[in-house]
């Protein structure tokens, strides 16, 4: 008889549109399986999910959290360096800010961080991470994927692939940016040569936040119940026709979880609900802060929701030239944003399980080729140095970790390739690089391409 | 310390008393073949062989360090006892915590195999000879070819005699091996697939699946050979002809399809999956690759012309070369298009160093070589020789100079009669004015600065020097850069002068040029957005080539001739020193690779190809790593069948069709998905490597779009061409997205529903900018070779086919064909499933299908739809580098200015629209979306 081979999960769906779509999609989630299955990390993790505040174009280390007082001092003196594909006259390019010791900790912050320097001492600056690609697209796969070429899974794929997510009603890796794709687009999110459900998932930033998350306007919630009903009782008479295929059963029960995810995603988006001091203290009121400051907010809703993966891109970094104009302002649009976050997720006891990693692709150089025919202030690609902020998550609190050499050009102390970046940052999650591997193209691939160190020196 | 050591000898004594005089000889010969080799690649790098770096402290370059131990202060190794040794215990990785899994990274474990050796030699009291003696046993193993241990392979050489006399389980060479055509088992059957395949069922005590049913059958031809479903007649002559004789009808069926045009948009697109097929390079600047269609077309004419495959390879390998023989008056231009598959990676040098550049470019087209012909990743062997094929850097290397000359460039070709050209004036006429638009808004900002600036140099009485004048003066004495504009003005400045030369350079697919390369020298600048054939490449002597040790052009090794793989066994010159390495003049080396690949006596050639071939008829390659046949991919689950097809392959002119005809006629492929075993089968053979019974595929997404625009009739099967804008989610299209300096145009749809509606091989492919309907449903990302489609159902593609304007557009269509064919509801539910799934509804669906659209016809009449506008044009907006602000600017799109939309839900009434919904359900439905 043919019904012997429909799995209980196959009847329960059949019956889907008589029991009730509620009582059906009850059942249904609390039996989670599948690939986003949350799952149990390798070791006892520091940190169960991650926020990367993702700075697009390469902040400055020297500009930012790196001062260099002997670089200031040879501001538009020539520059014998040789680096990278530099040719011409070159000269250095002293920072315009002003730096200053903040936190009880005494981390170094450019004066143009007003607000940021209220949570220092929760704060990791490390110095000494290196990167090798030297434009935008290649750099920033590097930084996402592990690999320059685009096309291997990215740092939150791995993750999903990894531990799962806990909330399977929303995407495990949420994306966001501000108005522009970063250059090389969603290849940065990619799930590469992992299966399709890991890829990250865009939420936009204004109108519906997944493409076509909502049925067209004329079409109601009730009347998109009705359809899926309809469609259930098509593909159940037809999977009784196709025993033993899990693929189509597979497929149906995507639809119900599409269903689920249409009421929770723009539940969380919605910031209605939040305290207005709140979101005053993100900076949503003004017109500078307001999109950094949503995202910022919504990744903090999204993780206390159980989302693995959170990534906000920010644009504009790429201060060639006007570099106190470009810094003062991108830094003015974050700053506030990521303070509160910070605070927040402090206050919710949420840090000590949440990552927050703030970094570039590649951090700027010392001094500047003549741009337009003047003496140009701003400041080129660097590989060779960078600066990014970590906290929470157990990564040591207040504290500098590496260093550069004395005018910011090269990383010195605790250096380190991004590969080691990454196994530090799955290290942290209860992930060994080392294991988390994926059999393809004849060989197990893994986030680091070739195994990398953790940087014990980030672990608190 | 001193009692230790005495313990450690005594141990040794223990040792070397305990084992007999023939064990002892069994345990040095153990360790000097495969413990010692082992050791030394596993063990040593961090254990010894630099003396400041000793991890753990451990030292396990002599036994004295094994016996003393590291850290732990306990021996690692106890002589006779595996199980009290460390060293067995952590190489085993089942001691956590006692012992840390050795070595620590997953990729380099040792084998079951090694740890079995390892454990033997501890068991035989653990002997360490000298040198001399280890020298001694292994001179004696390298004088056999064959041992228990395995095969010798002759190569030209690895980095090591470790690597170059290691042995190979022949079960993992069967690739490297000749095909040597087996007969197949006798069978009552007359198809040898089927005998080879029941043969194998028989042995497991199974029973093939039967037949299925003519209609399953009709869509499945359909499906696998030209990507599209059959229309309802065409099911009804085939039924018709089908009740007559099944078998002749089969045949005929499979003829028409093999015949028909579209036979080629759908295999050619198989191979553009291998071939990773895009109109733009990809990266920081995305730039268009003028003209690539040409080598799409190129390729469906191939396919659909049979070309001969050892033709079809050798051309987009060395077209050039043959072109270049050719007489001057009849040199054929389609092989210059062949040669763009050299030139489909992604690739663009911004930023990059001239060498690294280039280097960047020929491993990635050794690799695509060797992927997609040889099914050979020749990534695995840049860095080192092979880790397990034997497959050394060297030859990885000498594959590298075959490609050390080939340049690349948008060669001149004229257009040919075949190729379709239409709509190129209208095209081109846009491209035209998107420029014009770019040049007036530049000129307008350009002539404001200039203004400011004349200003500047009156004021201070000094004569007024334009931008280029002025720009090698000391800054005191000139107006400061972008004079007279406000932050936002420079940052439109910038986009309207990038604007202007993006447009510029896409009047370039209008000339008859080529994605190809040539024969010469490096140029001095690498740009990729302009490479164009120098008047006289030049006949200068290439640099020599080198192995680069750990892949890295600062550590040049030995110099190294072109040439192909050794371990082949397949001459590819008659070169008396060495029959592997080809001519080292500057032209003529990829023709002659080209030639070695295609050699019939190549082993893996025509063993890659069929397996292709197999994959798309059966969703599953007979060897799982079409891209990869090495000991690391999957094992063929039927190598004999493999070799058949392989050898009849090449016995008779590497034909496609012919090969289409075998499968395609044997009982195996005409199986029915349902086995009255199933739930035995489950168990026994999960994955079907039996072939038992016929898995239902997903169609893939070109074949979704397709069959979704053929079902509502809406589809325009005009062949070849520039390719074509379908209408994507507008979202989507009007997302900016960086690029170099700037943001990229927004994308623009064709302007009428026939130019949209052509098939989806056509449609223009972005690399950084992906069609999201076809990138959910798994299109590969054309960075990659794509040996095998993921067909994952996750949630997002529901969206899309549920609630997007794409497939809205697409019922919409539907309906109003069903309602201009059939007057009443009831006729009306019937065509359209009828349409959508080759077949006329039950009653009890045809009731409840009718019943749905009857009430949805009530709901639509009281929810009016809103209107869908198309933008004219649009306010962009980006954050500015120079300022770190938003700013905006107006972009045209005139694509939408006299557009002819599709039929929206508000253009149509209410019974439209609830017809419309059972049409979106019928899209939606598993019936729809898999073939069977």
């Amino acid at each position: 008889m043919q019904f012997a081979s429909c799995t209980r999960r196959d009847c329960l769906y059949g019956l889907g549109s008589s029991l009730g779509a509620l009582a059906m999609t009850d059942l249904l989630a609390k039996e989670v399986k599948g690939p986003l299955a949350p799952k149990k990390p390798m070791h006892d993790p520091k940190a169960k999910a991650v926020i990367m505040l993702f700075m697009e174009g390469g902040p400055s280390q020297v500009d930012t959290f790196d001062p260099k007082p002997k670089l200031n001092a040879k501001h538009k003196s020539e520059s014998k360096r040789s680096a990278g594909l530099a040719t011409g006259f070159r000269f250095y390019v002293g920072s315009p800010f002003k730096s200053r010791k903040v936190g009880q900790s005494g981390l170094d912050m450019s004066e143009q961080w007003v607000h940021l320097p209220e949570v220092a001492d929760e704060l990791c600056n490390y110095r000494g991470c290196q990167a090798e690609s030297l434009n935008h697209p290649e750099a920033l796969f590097h930084m996402n994927t592990g690999s320059r070429l685009g096309a291997d899974p990215a740092l939150g794929s791995w993750i999903n692939y990894g531990l799962g997510t806990e909330n399977q009603n929303l995407p495990g890796y949420v994306v966001m940016s501000e108005m522009a794709l970063p250059q090389g687009g969603s290849r940065n999110w990619s799930n590469g040569f992992l299966p399709a459900h890991f890829q990250g998932t865009r939420l936009r930033p204004t109108g519906s936040p997944i493409l076509d998350l909502q049925a067209p306007g004329h079409k109601t919630r009730k009347h998109q119940r009705k359809a899926l009903d309809e469609l259930a009782f098509l593909n159940q008479r037809h999977a009784l026709k196709h025993p033993g295929h899990d693929d189509l059963s597979a497929r149906m029960e995507s639809y119900e979880l599409a269903y689920r995810m249409q009421a929770e995603v723009p539940e969380v988006m919605d910031l209605k609900d939040e305290r207005p001091a709140l979101r005053e203290a993100y900076g949503m009121n003004d017109k500078h802060t307001a999109t950094f400051g949503r995202q910022c907010l919504m990744a903090r809703k999204l993780v206390e929701k159980g989302v693995r993966f959170v990534q906000i891109f920010s644009g504009g970094w790429d201060s060639h030239d006007y570099l106190e104009r470009g810094h003062s302002s991108r830094i003015r649009s974050v700053d506030k944003p990521m303070s509160a976050l910070i605070k927040d997720l402090k206050e919710r006891g949420m840090l000590d399980q949440t990552l927050v990693v703030w970094t570039g692709e590649f951090g700027r150089t010392p001094d500047n080729n003549r741009r337009g025919g003047v003496y140009s202030l701003g400041r080129g690609h660097n590989i060779d140095a960078m600066t990014m902020l970590l906290a929470g998550g157990g990564v040591k609190k207040g504290t500098i970790v590496g260093a550069t050499d004395d005018i910011g050009a090269s990383a010195t102390e605790v250096v380190h390739p991004i590969r080691d970046l990454h196994v530090t940052l799955l290290h942290l999650l209860g992930l060994d690089d080392n294991k988390l591997t994926y059999f393809h193209g004849g060989r197990y691939k893994q986030l680091s391409q070739f195994g990398g160190k953790v940087i014990s020196d980030l672990i608190a | 310390m001193r009692s230790i050591i005495s313990i450690c000898l005594a141990f040794i004594l223990a040792g070397e008393l305990a084992a007999s005089p023939n064990r002892h000889k069994q345990g040095e010969r153990l360790f000097s073949l495969k413990v010692y080799p082992m050791l030394s690649s596993k063990c040593f790098a961090c254990h010894g062989e630099d003396p400041k770096k000793v991890k753990g402290n451990l030292n396990l370059t002599s036994r004295v360090g094994l016996l003393k131990g590291g850290e732990s202060e306990e021996p690692s190794l106890v002589p006779g006892k595996p199980m009290l040794s460390p060293l067995y215990l952590a190489a085993t990785r089942a001691h956590e915590p006692d012992w840390s899994v050795m070595p620590p990274k997953e990729n380099d474990r040792l084998s079951t195999e090694q740890v079995t050796t390892l454990k033997q030699w501890i068991e035989l009291y653990a002997p360490w000879p000298e040198e001399e003696v280890r020298s001694k046993y292994i001179t004696e193993d390298r004088s056999k070819l064959i041992t228990v241990e395995g095969m010798l392979v002759k190569t030209s050489g690895g980095l090591s005699d470790n690597w170059t006399y290691r042995r190979y389980k022949p079960a993992d060479l069967w690739a490297f091996l000749p095909v040597i055509k087996p007969n197949p088992p006798k069978s009552a059957l007359d198809n040898p697939i089927d005998a080879f395949i029941i043969h194998k069922l028989s042995a497991a005590n199974f029973h093939p699946a039967p037949q299925a049913d003519f209609r399953t059958l009709v869509k499945r031809a359909y499906h696998d050979l030209i990507g599209l479903p059959p229309t309802p007649s065409q099911i009804y002559q085939f039924r018709l002809a089908w009740d007559k004789n099944p078998l002749k009808a089969w045949s005929k069926l499979i003829d028409e399809l093999l015949s028909s045009p579209h036979y080629g948009e759908r295999w050619g697109q198989h191979w553009l999956d291998v071939a990773r097929y895009a109109d733009t390079g990809g990266y920081s600047n995305d730039y268009e690759r003028s003209n690539a269609w040409r080598y799409r077309d190129y390729v469906i004419r191939a396919f659909n012309e049979d070309k001969p495959y050892d033709e079809f390879l050798i051309e987009q390998i060395a077209g050039d070369e043959i072109w270049e023989k050719q007489p001057q008056d009849k040199r054929d231009p389609e092989l210059l298009m062949a040669t763009s598959f050299l030139r489909m990676g992604p690739w663009d040098p911004a930023m990059t160093l001239a060498p690294q550049a280039r280097q960047i470019y020929i491993d990635d087209v050794v690799n695509s070589v060797g992927q997609s012909f040889l099914s050979t990743t020749m990534r695995c062997f840049k860095c080192h020789d092979h880790k397990f094929d034997p497959l050394p850097t060297r030859d990885y290397y000498r594959m590298y100079a075959v490609f050390a000359g080939t340049q690349l460039a948008e060669r001149p070709a004229p257009f040919l009669k075949v190729e379709n050209r239409s709509g190129l004036a209208q095209k081109k006429a846009m491209t035209q004015r998107l420029w014009n638009y770019a040049k007036t808004k530049h000129n307008e900002l350009h002539q404001k600065q200039e203004a400011a600036a004349r200003k500047w140099f009156n004021q201070r009485g000094k004569k007024y020097l334009d931008e280029n004048a002025r720009k090698k003066l000391p800054d005191e004495e000139k107006p400061p850069r972008h004079v007279g504009l406000s932050p936002e003005e420079q940052g439109r400045l910038k986009v309207r002068m990038q604007d202007e030369w993006i447009w510029n350079r896409r009047l370039e697919r209008y000339q008859p040029l080529v994605q190809g390369v040539y024969n010469g020298p490096i140029p001095k600048s690498l740009n990729a957005r302009s490479m164009r054939m120098p008047n006289n490449p030049g006949q200068k002597v290439l640099p020599a080539s080198n192995i680069l040790l750990g892949g890295s052009l600062e550590a040049p090794g030995e110099e190294v001739l072109p040439g192909v793989l050794s371990a082949l066994a397949v001459a590819a010159s008659n070169k008396a020193e060495d029959h592997y390495q080809i001519s080292s003049e500057i032209k003529g080396r990829r023709l002659q690779l080209a030639r070695w690949i295609a050699d019939s006596k190549n082993p893996l050639t025509a063993r890659s190809i069929v397996n292709r071939v197999w994959q798309h008829h059966f969703g599953k390659p007979l060897a799982s790593n079409p891209n990869n046949f090495g000991a690391k991919g999957g094992k063929p689950t039927h190598p004999e069948l493999l070799d058949w097809l392989a050898a009849d392959f090449v016995e008779h002119g590497w034909k496609f069709k012919r090969l289409h005809r075998i499968i395609m006629s044997s009982a195996t492929y005409r199986q029915s998905g349902n086995h009255p075993q199933m739930t035995k089968l489950k168990n026994v053979d999960p994955d079907n490597r039996l072939l038992s019974y016929r898995v239902p595929r997903r169609l893939t997404a070109e074949e979704l779009r397709d069959s979704l625009l053929q079902t509502t009739g809406e589809l325009n099967v005009t062949l070849g061409g520039l390719p074509v804008m379908p209408e994507i989610n507008m979202k989507v299209a009007l997302q900016p997205r960086m690029i170099q300096f700037s943001l990229a145009p927004a994308y623009q749809p064709s302007r009428t529903p026939t130019e949209r509606n052509r098939r989806t091989i056509y449609a223009y492919r972005v690399r950084g900018q992906a069609n999201p309907f076809l990138e959910l449903f798994n299109q590969p990302n054309p960075n990659n070779s794509c040996e095998q489609r993921d067909s994952a159902a996750v949630t997002p593609q529901a969206f899309t086919l549920f609630n997007s304007q794409v497939t809205s557009d697409r019922s919409i269509a539907m309906a109003l064909r069903v309602e201009k064919e059939f007057n009443t509801l009831h006729l009306q539910v019937k065509r359209a499933v009828q349409l959508a799934f080759g077949r006329v509804p039950d009653q009890a669906e045809w009731q409840r299908l009718k019943h749905y659209v009857t009430k949805m016809q009530q709901y639509h009449a009281k929810h009016q739809p809103e209107e869908v506008k198309y933008p004219k044009s649009i306010t962009r907006s980006l954050v500015e580098e120079l300022t770190g602000q938003p700013f905006e600017y107006e972009e045209i799109l005139p694509a939408f200015e006299k557009y002819v939309p599709d039929k929206k839900p508000a253009d149509v009434n209410a019974n439209t629209r609830a017809l419309a919904d059972l049409c979106l359900l019928l899209f939606n439905s598993n019936e729809f979306i898999y073939v069977y």
